[in-house]
């Protein structure tokens, strides 16, 4: 309950940067998906996949400080500054997540393998740590293709019941990529 | 000549900060953030790095990614205020129950127009609400109705906020910020 209250301890946002990236470099190229936040209000969002001569999305827009806030809010009660990332799984060519976050005089910068479920966090080395990642990921792309597919109209919309059911997630993660990448917006 | 030193460029600033200091390359920061506009301002602020993206040579290709001007956006005036998109005008919720409802949503936002589009995502580790809604309306008088009506109210025994999604331009002007102590003229002396 306490977890939902706005503002997320602290106003500073002066200093809030967030960005994400998955990708890997297989035989379609090099496929990923990036986004980030600008201390500006900017959001970036990238998704590249090769496979079917599919091209680069790149999509930028500038987001209110109330979705900031709630961005930072998400961030500050995930505690995943207080996390590091010495004993995650090694970034590999087939897999690679970077996490880089801003905050105050706190500045990460995480990365490891691509993590495909939760039994992959329960086997690693630093399964609390690596839990805080995963769930905080899913949270933040989760906000990110809402605010993206709201305001372009990439479709379809993310599914809902991908939290609940965790073997849905690599299910989900093809979902996404299959359709984010095909724009059908034609402005 | 200024407008030379003003121009952030992050290789020079390396050569200039990180001379002789070879020493310490581990805890040096050998990636540039992609935060243009932060880093250069920040780099003389102590900062507490973690994590390996420091260590690695990790995104040497990140310049690729992210560095094109190529970005698709929506028609903007790059103005303050509140940004239309494609189809409609979205607003913000934020202290949203965790245990509300999409029903909950509808019925207190519908009152403003018809919500043609809501997104109320669930917090991936317990699959309760996360804490905000986005709501679509087709027009900017219905949003912002539903804006000044419903902002600071309660539902659901919580307060929500209701603000705009998307602006037209920055939050805030770093560039302005930047330049301002060489423009601006010296202040006056204080009158007691």
């Amino acid at each position: 309950m306490a977890k939902n209250v706005g503002g997320g301890g602290g106003s500073d946002l002066e200093e809030f940067y967030v960005r994400y990236y998955v990708g890997h470099k297989g035989k379609h190229g090099h496929e990923f998906l990036e986004f980030e936040f600008r201390p500006d209000g900017q959001l970036r969002y990238a998704n590249n996949s090769n496979y079917k001569n599919d091209n680069m999305i790149r999509k930028e827009v500038f987001v209110s400080l109330a979705v900031l806030r709630e961005c930072r809010r998400i961030v500050v009660n995930s505690e995943i500054t207080k996390e590091d990332d010495n004993n995650w799984p090694l970034p590999v060519r087939v897999g690679r997540q970077e996490l880089e976050i801003v905050m105050g005089n706190e500045h990460i910068s995480f990365s490891t393998s691509k993590v495909g479920s939760l039994l992959d966090v329960e086997a690693s080395r630093d399964p609390e740590g690596l839990r805080t990642f995963y769930y905080l990921v899913q949270d933040l792309k989760c906000l990110v293709f809402s605010l993206i597919s709201m305001h372009f109209k990439i479709k379809p919309i993310h599914p809902v019941a991908a939290p609940i059911f965790d073997n849905l997630k690599k299910w989900a993660e093809a979902y996404y990529v299959c359709y984010l990448t095909k724009p059908r917006t034609a402005p | 000549m200024a407008a030379n030193d003003e121009a952030v460029d992050f290789d020079d600033d390396d050569l200039m900060d990180e001379d002789g200091q070879e020493a310490e390359a581990v805890s040096v920061p050998k990636l540039r953030s992609t935060i243009t506009g932060g880093a250069g301002e920040a780099s003389n602020v102590a900062r507490k790095i973690k994590g390996r993206g420091f260590r690695q040579e990790a995104g040497a290709d990140r310049g690729a990614r992210f560095g094109g001007r190529d970005f698709d956006s929506l028609d903007s005036d790059g103005g303050p205020g509140p940004l239309k998109s494609i189809e409609g005008w979205i607003v913000l919720v934020t202290g949203v129950h965790e245990e509300a409802q999409e029903d909950d949503l509808h019925n207190s936002f519908r009152e403003f127009g018809q919500i043609k589009n809501l997104h109320l995502n669930l917090d991936r580790r317990t699959g309760f609400v996360k804490g905000y809604a986005l709501i679509e309306y087709e027009s900017f008088e219905e949003a912002n109705a539903a804006i000044r009506s419903l902002n600071g109210t309660e539902l659901l025994t919580q307060t929500i906020y209701v603000d705009w999604a998307f602006s037209n331009g920055p939050s805030r002007r770093r560039n302005t910020r930047r330049r301002s102590p060489r423009r601006r003229s010296r202040s006056p002396p204080r009158r007691y």
